[in-house]
């Protein structure tokens, strides 16, 4: 499997689903949830089939304009490596 | 004030066409005629999705044995749960998994008993294996989440590489590799299932070599057998920590193995009083029982007998 990078298709959300209110999203999956912080919701949520993994830390590094942009990508690598090798999410 | 365990293992049947030596259900398995109502699954999933509860697995037996199954399905969904069908694929066709998945059915877990049809079906008691592999490209293509279960022991884990292929030929996103747990029927037939502590250790080492082949492909999780460990892990992940089970009559479990600890009971979802689980039924009440649990599994340990065993299997 290679590393993620910039050449990585869409992203999708697999084999999950959101469950609960706005304020307490779970993300349930098989044999598991996980509740999310903050930013990590926010990339999983960009997982939505559209955007590859160039426009989603495009994207983050608009919202999150404070923030030191290489760390950003590396933080959103680190954090899509975890959730494919769980195969929750597919490139 | 106990917490919310993650998911219900709701035994909604004792039924099956299989009749596996490694089977977890107890010796006295609950007739058909005890089984609960649609209504009463229902109450049922109301009440834990309120607890809080997230996933409910239909198991069995075999689930599919219930002609209600659909409205199951649905009904669970209805409330928010993650609702997995764990199942030996014996009753499915492409017609009821498209109802199934219209009912809202997230996850499928399709069970193996070897690679080998021969010894496959040998251990299932049932000529299992080939509609298996029919079934499987079928749940495949439906678009749920997907889990192929290969259950090892002394009696198929030589084959354990071709296993793990099979499974990838399947494609599934997540292979579970679970050594049989000891209760139940398996436990009767321990001699004849209890691996070899070296069969146990190169399997851990062939799944670990597989995790790290296909990772990003198939995610593999292993359970391994409490024999070979310095104390026995905890049962479930725990008393009732994580998972309750309610077997097929409505007995409310803590473990599947809980009802054979002389002197407890167990409260019934049918009881117009029920409290539901998270709300101190009788048997969670006592906290004393959960540390006795690790106890009574090496209490077990010692007095297990070695004389041989021919294979036993629920009818």
């Amino acid at each position: 499997m290679p590393d993620l990078n910039d050449a990585a298709g869409r992203a999708w959300l697999r084999v999950c689903r959101w469950a609960g209110n706005a304020g307490n999203r779970t993300l349930l999956f098989p044999e598991g949830a996980l509740r999310l912080p903050q930013t990590a919701r926010a990339i999983h949520e960009l997982c939505d089939g559209k955007r590859t993994f160039g426009h989603i830390v495009q994207e983050l590094r608009s919202t999150y304009i404070a923030s030191d942009p290489v760390r950003i990508r590396q933080d959103a690598i680190a954090f899509l490596e975890r959730l494919r090798n769980k195969r929750l999410v597919d490139f | 004030m106990l917490e919310t365990p993650l998911a219900i293992i709701a035994e909604i049947t004792h039924r099956c066409p299989l009749h596996c030596a490694y089977c977890s259900n107890p010796l006295q398995m609950a007739s058909p005629a005890s089984e609960l109502s649609t209504r009463d699954w229902e109450a049922v999933f109301e009440q834990s999705a309120e607890l809080g509860v997230l996933h409910v697995h239909l198991s069995g037996g075999e689930p599919l044995a219930r002609e209600d199954l659909t409205q199951l399905v649905n009904s669970a969904h209805s409330c928010g749960l993650y609702t997995n069908l764990i199942t030996s694929g014996i009753g499915l066709s492409a017609q009821r998994l498209e109802v199934l998945v219209k009912a809202g059915l997230d996850h499928i877990q399709l069970s193996f008993q070897d690679s080998r049809e021969d010894n496959a079906n040998w251990i299932a008691g049932a000529r299992a294996h080939a509609r298996k592999l029919e079934i499987a490209p079928l749940i495949r293509k439906s678009g749920l989440a997907f889990t192929v279960n290969m259950v090892v022991h002394r009696q198929n884990l030589s084959s354990l590489d071709e296993m793990i292929a099979l499974a990838e030929s399947l494609m599934p996103e997540r292979l579970e590799i679970a050594h049989v747990q000891y209760y139940g029927w398996a436990w009767k037939n321990l001699d004849a299932l209890l691996p070899t502590r070296e069969q146990v250790l190169t399997s851990l080492e062939t799944i670990a070599a597989a995790q790290k082949r296909l990772a990003g492909k198939m995610r593999i999780d292993a359970v391994v057998p409490d024999y070979y460990a310095r104390f026995p892990k905890a049962c479930m992940g725990g008393w009732g920590r994580r998972q309750l089970l309610i077997d097929p009559a409505g007995r409310t479990l803590p473990c599947h193995a809980a009802t054979v600890i002389p002197g407890l009971c167990f409260e019934n979802v049918r009881e117009p009083l029920w409290s539901g689980f998270g709300r101190s039924p009788r048997a969670f009440r006592n906290f004393a029982v959960r540390t006795g649990c690790r106890n009574l599994v090496e209490v077990a340990i010692a007095v297990r007998t070695t004389s041989a065993v021919a294979a036993v299997r629920p009818s």
